[in-house]
């Protein structure tokens, strides 16, 4: 039996008819198609599925849909502003953080979240930050690059 | 490399906006109004036979729309590799635990689920064989009872061999009398998991008037075509396969595994079918590499020379043949020139997943092999490791195992600049050590084709067939911009799917750039050229007096007169040759191996046994670096990748069964495991190449297990020869415990030698 529910996701309220057992994953891609947020094991381990809630990086899989209730949600679809590019994003691009793309939307969640808790990282602090989440293209050089530079930018910008 | 604005440039990928934008479709995000979901019942019996399949039940569950089994689809057989040994599903028995026995379409994927478990299959269990050395006995259980009447059995199959590869070069026992020194020793692999983070996903629809669409997660659409036409009876061109943005394969998306089904279920239902593997099929549905062994006898001159070598090889197939056996044996030397071999290669089959492909199948495992008993030659000879592999090391005009002589390369460059960049010979710390690995891979080749047109404002499109894996798109559009003068900007590359462009070979192998890449290269050279015909016709010079550049078509004499590519563009529209066009299409490119050599730093932890990989530095001679950014981004995560299979990475079966099928006990390395890699790019180019770049794919997953076992004994003094380097047997090493043997029998390696094998 479905339930109702109401969330912010990426700036814009929804309100929606939910399966109890539908994770919040499967509500974005299934219910809502907002696909950038991608299916990697649906067990917690891979990372691909991260999205921010109320500015927490958490595995979407392993979320219930209706445990999202009243939250909001940022996947990776809500991070331009308009046909510009979040510094992450930008970086990625740059510094080749980007190759099949599967694990690339939970890795740029990862990396916004920890900017937002930490705007001067380490490398092992980025590499901590992105510990959940897996890739076997890059083997993370480019990818901790990527975020170490997108936090030089975002510190130049608010400075 | 002339002072290019485009070769040798960092260029971002040309698809990374979508995909930092979530915005790029993968074969999963394709949603189709009524489309239902499939998923596939499977054997949980390593070796039975099938007495009955009631799908009654099922087909009664609402919501149920179809269920299939054997009995349903045409009786085709197929095959991963040489012989035809496979069926989509089992029919009168199951040969591994994951077999597919049924599939069935539902309304959702709750009640796909629900229907398997309503499905009765009633089997009658049979001996089983899971260990490809049991499998060589006479009296073994037989996987294939019917391998005499395959296709493609040869005869020198008998029992559970489905392979036998020989190769003997000079008088080896002679040779052997002769050396000072032999050694003897004896590796084995462990089964490894691609780890592609996107599990198989496949839509399938067909069209009331016939035409079987596919939209799936693939590396090779035109053998997916094939192989599809075959099992489901149906011409090829009835089938358009549609290769959406691939989230990694690493060889596993070579064939074909589930695109079937949802395309069988869409011809029984008439609707959009939908499969998407969960993360535990990614290791039943779709084979990986099982273990290997390899025997390696080597002669050694007092001064050092390596005078002979025996490989004796043994590949676990699983219950299908599929790739490794002839890759993985032509690499047995190593990237040594050594004049007496003889070498003994046998695939079998066991009651086990299939072994499918990862990454130039089998020579990662060949390579622990030989490059760890390298080493141990010259630890016991009291040789620096660096000097005794320069000296025996591949020289220009070598004769090749894989035939041929050895091209001009990069080879011992790639050991000098390792060994300037680490000082070597380098004294470690205590507890840490260092250790070397050689790599080489005989480079990828095929059919390819390209085709590119100029549009009517002196823009261009390229269409290749080539699914983009590691940025190729991206380096196919350096090369169109430099061949044709123009900026990269100017370049689109278009989409593609099997009913729009040409066949061309898969999207594996290292193939792409050095084969796909100069078919790129040819098809903008035959548009420039009939650009500068045109040019010439109207400036009424000869077109070798033009120059082809920013942009223009120019006379070089005299640069301002000519046209823009615009102009040229629109010229053609009305000109006796009509609108421009280029094609390329080659068969094969020359033999061009790659070489590179890699160092690994280990510390070890002598409480635990744990290893951690504290630097690791490989050069490799990539020919030219079309996008520096792009290849060191490609051999970043192919040493990575080797890091996880020499450390960590493990498919544990027992019994046939899988036990760790899934990423929490499936250990591949994460950020926080490995360092940084220290890249350097070795440019030696190729004669044929584009712009004498080479392949570069392979290596770079292949040294890390011989160079981190290298780095132990240099480390602590204890030798592992058995994969994963887990803290476990390093632990039991330094406490002085002798490991579970793991030598070969002296008969079975006697029977081995023979060209006929055992029995």
């Amino acid at each position: 039996m479905t339930h109702p529910l109401s969330l912010t996701i990426n700036g814009e309220s929804y309100t929606l008819l939910v399966e109890p057992y539908c994770s919040l994953l499967d509500m974005l891609r299934d219910e809502l198609q907002l696909t950038g947020t991608k299916k990697g094991c649906d067990e917690g381990d891979c990372g691909a599925c991260t999205v921010l809630m109320n500015g927490k990086t958490v595995t979407s899989c392993m979320v219930l849909a209706l445990d999202a209730r009243d939250k909001e949600i940022t996947t990776v679809e809500g991070l331009r502003q308009g046909n510009t590019l979040h510094p992450v994003q930008a970086a990625f691009v740059q510094y080749g953080g980007v190759q099949c793309g599967f694990c690339t939307p939970g890795l740029i969640m990862s990396g916004v979240g920890l900017l937002l808790e930490n705007p001067r990282p380490t490398e092992e602090e980025v590499r901590f930050a992105i510990g959940g989440n897996l890739c076997r293209c890059t083997g993370y050089a480019k990818v901790v690059q990527a975020i170490l530079k997108a936090a030089e930018t975002m510190q130049a910008q608010a400075s | 490399m002339p002072d290019s604005k485009v070769l040798g440039q960092n260029y971002p990928r040309v698809d990374a906006a979508d995909k930092v934008s979530g915005r790029s479709q993968y074969a999963s995000d394709v949603y189709l109004p009524g489309m239902l979901m499939c998923k596939v019942l499977q054997s949980p019996k390593p070796h039975a036979r099938i007495l009955h399949i009631d799908t009654s039940r099922a087909q009664h569950l609402p919501g149920v729309r179809a269920v299939i089994t054997g009995r349903d689809v045409p009786d085709a057989r197929f095959g991963n590799g040489a012989v035809k040994d496979k069926r989509l599903f089992a029919l009168d028995k199951v040969r591994y635990i994951g077999e597919p026995v049924a599939a069935v379409a539902a309304v959702d994927e709750i009640t796909a689920l629900e229907a398997l478990d309503l499905i009765d299959v009633t089997y009658e269990d049979l001996p089983a064989v899971t260990d490809p050395i049991a499998a060589l006995r006479p009296d073994a259980p037989l996987v294939h009872e019917d391998l005499p009447f395959y296709e493609g059995y040869k005869p020198n199959m008998q029992g559970n061999i489905c392979t036998v590869l020989d190769a003997d070069r000079g008088d080896v026992d002679a040779a052997f009398a002769q050396a000072d020194h032999i050694f003897a020793d004896t590796f084995h692999s462990q089964g490894i998991n691609q780890g592609y983070l996107e599990a198989m996903a496949c839509v399938a629809n067909v069209d009331p008037s016939g035409r079987i669409n596919v939209w799936t997660s693939t590396q090779a659409p035109y053998q997916i075509r094939a192989t599809l036409a075959e099992v489901i009876a149906r011409p090829m061109s009835r089938i358009r396969i549609i290769p959406m943005e691939l989230g990694g394969g690493f060889g596993a998306k070579l064939r074909l595994c589930v695109e079937a089904y949802p395309v069988l279920l869409s011809l029984h239902t008439g609707k959009p079918v939908k499969l998407i593997a969960t993360r535990e099929e990614t290791f039943t549905l779709s084979g990986f590499r099982l273990p290997t062994i390899v025997y390696l006898k080597t002669g050694v001159r007092s001064d050092g020379t390596i005078v002979a070598r025996e490989a004796i090889s043994i590949f676990d197939m699983g219950a299908h043949l599929g790739a490794g056996v002839q890759s993985g044996v032509s690499h047995t030397l190593g990237p040594y020139n050594i004049p007496n071999y003889r070498m003994r290669s046998y695939a079998v089959y066991t009651n086990k997943i299939w072994a499918g492909s990862y990454r130039a199948s089998g020579v990662a495992d060949v390579t622990f092999a030989v490059e760890s008993h390298t080493d141990i030659i010259a630890r016991r000879l009291g040789l620096d490791p660096w000097e005794f592999r320069k000296l025996n090391a591949f020289n220009e005009g070598d004769l090749a195992l894989q035939g041929g002589k050895i091209p001009r390369n990069g080879l011992h460059e790639t050991m000098d600049a390792v060994k300037q960049h680490l000082g070597w010979p380098r004294t470690a710390k205590a507890g840490t050590g260092v250790g070397l690995a050689m790599c080489q891979w005989r480079s990828g080749s095929g059919p390819s084709t390209a085709s590119i047109s100029l549009l009517e404002d002196g823009t261009v499109s390229l269409l290749t067939g080539s699914v983009d894996i590691s940025g190729t798109d991206t380096v196919f559009a350096q090369i169109a911009a430099e061949t044709l003068g123009m900026d990269m900007s100017d370049v689109v590359i278009a989409r593609r799917d099997t009913d729009l462009a040409p066949f061309t070979g898969p999207s594996g192998g290292s193939r792409i750039i050095y084969s796909q890449g100069k078919a790129v290269q040819m098809a903008a050279t035959d548009a420039r050229d009939k650009l500068m015909a045109l040019a010439a016709a109207h400036l009424d010079v000869q077109p070798g007096m033009l120059t082809c550049a920013n942009g223009r078509v120019f006379v070089t004499e005299t640069p301002e007169r000519g046209y823009t590519l615009g102009q040229l563009a629109r010229m053609s529209l009305t000109s006796a040759a009509g609108p421009i066009m280029g094609t390329a299409s080659l068969s094969a490119m020359p033999f061009a191996p790659i070489f590179s050599t890699q160092a690994a730093e280990v510390a070890v932890d002598q409480e635990t046994g744990k290893v951690r990989v504290v630097r690791f530095v490989q050069a490799q001679d990539v020919g030219v670096a079309i996008n520096p950014m792009a290849v060191e981004g490609q051999i970043d995560g192919g040493a990575v990748q080797g890091i996880g299979r020499a450390i960590t990475e493990e498919v544990v079966i027992k019994d046939g069964k899988i036990l760790n099928p899934s990423l929490t006990t499936y250990l591949m390395p994460m950020a926080v495991d490995v360092p940084s890699i220290e890249n350097i790019l070795v440019q030696v180019p190729t004669d044929d190449g584009p712009f004498g770049a080479r392949a570069v794919a392979e290596p770079p997953g292949f040294g890390p297990p011989a160079a981190i076992a290298n780095a132990i004994e240099d480390a602590v003094g204890v030798r592992i020869k058995e994969l994963p380097l887990s803290a476990e047997k390093i632990l039991q090493a330094l406490h002085g415990e002798l490991p579970a043997s793991t030598e070969l029998d002296h008969d079975l390696l006697q029977q081995l030698r023979g060209a006929n094998g055992p029995g």
